[in-house]
């Protein structure tokens, strides 16, 4: 064991063997390597089969630091004899060993493993160090499960002690390896005692599974407030077209409403004032509508004037007060649903709550001009041109052409 | 220089037969395999020494995949040069 074999050993050893003599033995052995490190230096590869090869290389130029002065200096490029020995004397070799694989671990095994090697460098400079962590985790043993990590490195090395062996050597890592397994599970037991001792005083697994469950609890949060904001955002997208229109639609005939008392009722001097602010917000449909309501066309304009009170009945106030505080709704009241349900009912009635009775006018369609722009030019309202599609018989009232003459009729409510 | 123009050289060198040239090597490695289970070394004046040497376990961590492996202890074949092989490098 350990021993060095020089030349005369090994063709001592070779000559019994095959039964040369010790002579041509030992010259033979002393060829058999003269000509492998001639022959590398010359060819730079020597191939032995059953042996290896002896392989020349070309290292390169690099720098290193000196440890004690810090220096930097380069290490000149040179020439190295290596050795790679053949893959069935490698396996032969390593037979001891052959029984190991190469397993995967987890972090928390490898860092129990590491914290092993720091443990037996400690061990190495002062035996007594391992009882001191022992004292605190004896009475939190029974709690703490299993390590994972430690029955990974005993079983490991118990392997190859079971094989069957008779050589010294083998004997001798035999030994060792039983002696391996012991200390591995000394140390298994100590790292758990150690562990325990440091979750007590940081109870690090603790902190984790708190952090771990903070991180969860903050994904369903997140998880639930977006599912809150898409069925909002769903229900906003498909109640938007009677929120919106009943909207503008209450904006219109408090208008209209408005219009029609500065046009009927003299009395009322206070309402335009109070309008004012809504006309400017709804400018364009307020010059056009205010034309038809304040000339001739009066009647189309009355009618209006019913299914607007409604609108008005609820609050029951002064028109131009009540005007006002429509046209805020959209601002103040705009998602309210039972808001929206009024106006929406009040639409309604628009629409249906009129009958057709003789032509108002007769009216030659522009270019860009819709059925929408007459009712609203008209009635005041967009929402009554399907009256004057049905009256004309139009059928797709999305393509006029320009100059379509039709007739607007004379809407009196049911 | 492979295995062939090796055994021809040798068997050159000691005067003897290709063939013997070839057992006699196949003999010697098996001696020195012994040696080596032995847990002894080889040391040869000139040439270096070769010797079974145990690499202890290891943690290996796959840089890429951050996958960590428990690599087990081995028993490898080495070589060492000696010193006035490595002169004769310069």
């Amino acid at each position: 064991m350990d021993n060095k074999i020089n030349l005369s050993q090994l063709a001592e050893r070779l000559a019994q063997e095959g039964g040369m003599s010790k002579a041509a033995a030992e010259q033979f052995v002393k060829n058999f390597f003269d000509i492998i490190s001639q022959r590398v230096l010359v060819e730079g590869l020597v191939k032995v089969k059953g042996l290896g090869t002896f392989k020349l290389i070309q290292m390169e130029d690099r720098e290193s630091v000196n440890v004690n002065t810090g220096e930097r200096f380069t290490i000149e490029g040179h020439q190295k004899i290596s050795f790679v020995p053949d893959a069935d004397l490698k396996d032969r070799i390593n037979k001891p060993f052959a029984a190991f694989d190469t397993v995967e671990i987890s972090k928390e095994q490898a860092e129990a493993l590491s914290r092993m090697d720091e443990e037996d460098e400690q061990e190495a400079v002062a035996p007594v160090a391992p009882a001191v962590p022992e004292k605190p985790a004896v009475p939190e043993k029974p709690a703490v499960p299993e390590k994972p990590a430690a029955p990974e490195k005993p079983a490991a090395p118990e392997k190859p002690a079971e094989e069957p062996k008779k050589s010294a050597k083998e004997k001798r890592l035999e030994q060792k390896q039983a002696k391996k397994a012991e200390e591995a599970k000394m140390k298994a037991q100590k790292q758990q005692e150690k562990k325990e001792a440091a979750k007590i005083v940081d109870t690090p697994t603790v902190k984790d599974i708190t952090q771990k469950k903070g991180t969860r609890c903050l994904l369903k949060v997140l998880i639930a407030i977006l599912t809150m904001i898409l069925v909002i955002g769903l229900v906003l997208f498909m109640l938007w077209p009677v929120v919106g229109n009943s909207v503008l639609d209450i904006v219109e005939k408090n208008l209209n409403k408005a219009k029609i008392e500065m046009v009927s009722d003299s009395v009322k001097t206070v309402a335009p004032a109070e309008v004012a602010p809504v006309k400017a917000v709804e400018a364009p449909a307020e010059t056009e509508s205010a034309k038809p309501a304040e000339s001739p066309a009066v009647k189309p304009a009355q009618p209006q004037q019913k299914p607007a009170e409604p609108a008005v009945k609820p609050a029951e106030t002064p028109a131009g007060t009540d005007a006002l505080t429509a046209a805020k709704y959209p601002v103040i009241k705009l998602n309210s649903k039972d808001e929206a349900k009024d106006l929406s009912e009040f639409t309604l009635a628009d629409v249906v709550n009129y009958s057709m009775e003789g032509v108002l006018d007769t009216y030659t369609l522009k270019k860009g001009e819709t059925l929408t722009i007459v009712a609203l030019n008209y009635y005041g309202s967009k929402k009554l041109w399907p009256y004057i599609a049905k009256y004309n018989n139009i059928k797709d009232p999305a393509r006029l052409k320009a100059g379509t003459v039709v007739k607007v009729p004379v809407l009196k409510s049911k | 220089m492979n295995n062939k123009q090796f055994l021809n050289e040798l068997s050159d060198k000691c005067q003897i037969g290709a063939e013997q040239a070839a057992t006699q090597v196949e003999q010697l490695i098996g001696v020195m395999e012994k040696i080596w289970q032995d847990g002894d070394s080889v040391s040869l004046s000139g040439f270096g020494v070769l010797e079974v040497k145990k690499k202890n376990e290891r943690v290996s961590v796959n840089p890429t995949t951050g996958v960590r492996m428990l690599v087990p202890p081995k028993l490898v074949l080495t070589y060492k040069p000696s010193s006035l092989l490595k002169e004769k490098l310069k």
